[in-house]
């Protein structure tokens, strides 16, 4: 059974204890894919009854630490090829160096996922900060995002903290998925679900939209224009859905 | 006048204060709207490549004062507005609601006296808290010369307070701003240090000095700099290039901010506060003013080459931060990571080195990274020069948001 392509049902949970099972029978995957997965001709797919046990969690946690939990999980978000076989040989080595498996940066399942981790949590920042919302006719807020990786819901959490008070919308263009959050606590719906008009502004939303475009203008200094600087910091796949860089397109 | 002709005037003579930082704040909030990020977050990127975070604005731009320096002193002749309380917090509140900013950064001219102008503020900033339950972050600037209750009920209601040193000293400030005393900007200073707490001022305080409107030389900048950060434990201070705004017999006539010059002093003052430099190991009387073709630690580490090549699965801590091309974070890793493996220097990559520069500085187990006949003040002098100029990434160190 050696060598085989391993199936997960696409949640973090079952893939841990998937990568478990696989671990303690010695198994050595040759790749482990989710379902979406189009098999070539040369795998060996297999399937295994693995039920999904969210134990598993506090396994690793006690195990490993809540930092090696966490740059994991971020791998899993993250858009990475094989992100899952990068996760089973962490896990693998975790197994001999436990908390200090992170230390090991010579190895390159570290290296990696250290790196991924990394960048998931950078394009978050960066959309904690680049986000645009829009008023709609109904005041509520409204906003798409096209973050390489699967961010969603870590973008959710710190909105559900700062915008606490109000009724927004967040949308994953790439994903068709939107957060609704209810002033209390945001769940994710499929777009095809759920129709809603979003081309209706509030009265005042353009005027305050020419504000904002007027204070971006006015506050950048001539003598020290320095476009190279700007596209590092703020690079252009993030313009598409800031309104003050729309011009600049 | 309409609400997008005052926000222009009064943004654009705000943009010339270089702080933007949102961060370092722990205020915590209920209820109402919004709340503060401790390590800041970035909302644009302007056209200078400087980070917007906040709402930059001043509340007038008219001013009784006539600082040489400044767009809005007293006898030039440009348009002037003020903005209402009431403005100012729905031009807040809208743009907080739609992610726009962190927060407000308001400053302003001078009207009237600067009791008077201090209450506005205060009056404003309260309306912004109290009335709409602003729970964003809010950096305001202490007017010099107000009095010490006002200083204390506006302490109470910001992030960060601060006053601006604009000259590194006091013949400086003399010359270019006679209105001024230096004694105003350190009577404030003074008070936000002892009185900063978690209530008062939870983001401490911050300072500003122009860069080549006076003839101050790096020294004395670096040295008014320490003694900031030693006498009122400043977060940060800010160098700000000089730009030429006005014509004026005692102004220097520059034909464009010395940008580089300011890049340095960013990177001294960062080995000031991060890497255990003193002053006095990067310049001194007979050397006063920084090297422009080559960054302080590198030209520090060229004029100690003998303190060089440094074993890096030896040397302690303090030696590492002293290699160019390594930092805080990376010189942690390799203190963690070298207990458990013998680290080459493509795993030094993997840290985050800067291996194009550290290379002529270090040792791997032994081993140079080539033949060590090349280990030569000139050799490596020419190099990092070369490097430096070629180095497609080169950012300023304000801008590095990240690390603070
Ligand atoms: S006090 Fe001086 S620096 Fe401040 S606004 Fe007035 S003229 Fe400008």
């Amino acid at each position: 059974m050696n060598n085989g392509c391993f199936i997960y049902n696409d949640t973090f949970v079952h893939l841990l204890n998937l990568i478990y099972y696989l671990i303690q029978n010695h198994l050595k995957p040759e790749n482990i894919k989710n379902t979406l997965y189009s098999p070539n001709l040369l795998d060996h797919v297999i399937v295994l009854k693995i039920e999904e046990d969210s134990e598993i969690i506090a396994k690793i946690i006690t195990s490993m630490g809540s930092f090696t939990f966490r740059s994991i999980y971020y791998v899993f978000l993250s858009s990475a090829d094989n992100k899952e076989l990068i996760i089973y040989y962490l896990l693998l080595n975790g197994v001999k160096y436990k908390e200090k498996v992170l230390y090991h940066r010579n190895l390159k399942c570290v290296e990696k996922t250290i790196n991924i981790s990394r960048y998931v949590l950078h394009e978050v920042h960066k959309y904690k900060g680049f986000l645009r919302f829009k008023e709609l006719e109904n005041h509520i807020l409204y906003a798409e995002i096209e973050p390489e990786n699967d961010i969603l819901s870590m973008v959710s959490h710190h909105f559900q903290r700062r915008l606490k008070n109000e009724y927004w919308i967040i949308k994953d263009v790439k994903r068709k998925i939107l957060s609704i959050y209810d002033k209390k606590k945001y769940f994710f719906v499929l777009e095809e679900n759920f129709s809603f008009e979003t081309t209706k502004l509030s009265q005042k939303e353009i005027e305050i939209e020419e504000l904002w475009k007027t204070f971006y203008k006015t506050i950048g200094i001539l003598e020290r224009k320095n476009d190279r600087c700007r596209m590092n910091f703020m690079p252009k796949k993030y313009w598409k859905y800031m309104l003050e860089m729309e011009e600049f397109l | 006048m309409n609400l997008k002709e005052k926000l222009k005037i009064l943004a654009d003579s705000a943009k010339y204060d270089a702080s933007c930082s949102s961060s370092g704040s722990t205020r915590k909030t209920r209820g109402g709207l919004g709340n503060v990020a401790f390590s800041g977050i970035c909302h644009s990127f302007a056209s200078d490549g400087r980070c917007i975070s906040l709402l930059k604005i001043l509340m007038t731009n008219c001013c009784i004062f006539d600082c040489k320096y400044c767009l809005n002193r007293k006898s030039n002749n440009i348009k002037r507005a003020v903005f209402t309380p009431e403005e100012v917090c729905q031009i807040t509140m809208n743009f907080y609601r739609r992610n726009y900013i962190e927060g407000l950064f308001l400053s302003s001219g001078i009207i009237k006296s600067p009791d008077y102008t201090m209450e506005l503020l205060i009056k404003t900033i309260s309306l912004l808290r109290k009335k709409y339950h602003f729970g964003g972050y809010i950096h305001a600037k202490a007017i010099p010369g107000a009095s010490e209750k006002l200083l204390k009920d506006l302490g109470l209601l910001v992030d960060r307070l601060s006053a601006n040193v604009e000259l590194p000293t006091l013949n400086g400030l003399k010359l270019l701003a006679p209105n001024k005393s230096e004694n105003h900007v350190s009577k404030i200073m003074q008070y936000v240090n002892i009185n900063q707490s978690k209530k008062y001022v939870p983001a401490g305080q911050s300072t500003q000095m122009i860069i080549g409107a006076t003839k101050e030389s790096d020294l004395e900048i670096m040295g008014k700099s320490a003694n900031l950060y030693n006498d009122y434990k400043l977060k940060r201070v800010f160098y700000s290039a000089y730009i030429s705004v006005n014509k004026d017999s005692l102004l220097p006539v520059l034909e464009s901010p010395p940008l580089k010059r300011e890049n340095r002093l960013y990177q001294a003052d960062w080995l000031l506060r991060f890497y255990h430099f003193k002053v006095n190991d990067l310049l001194d009387v007979k050397n006063p003013n920084f090297n422009i073709l080559i960054d302080p630690k590198a030209d520090w580490a060229l004029l100690h080459l003998n303190e060089f090549p440094k074993e890096i699965s030896k040397c302690s801590y303090y030696d590492l931060l002293k290699i160019p091309g390594i930092g805080v974070k990376s010189a942690k890793r390799i203190l963690s990571s070298r207990r458990f493996f013998k680290i080459s220097f493509d795993d030094l990559k993997k840290m985050g080195v800067v291996l194009k520069r550290a290379k002529y500085f270090i040792t791997c187990n032994g081993k140079y990274f080539m033949n060590h006949d090349y280990f030569q003040k000139e050799f490596i002098e020419k190099n990092l020069v070369l490097e430096e100029k070629t180095s497609l990434n080169k950012v300023h160190e304000q801008l590095r948001f990240f690390n603070e």
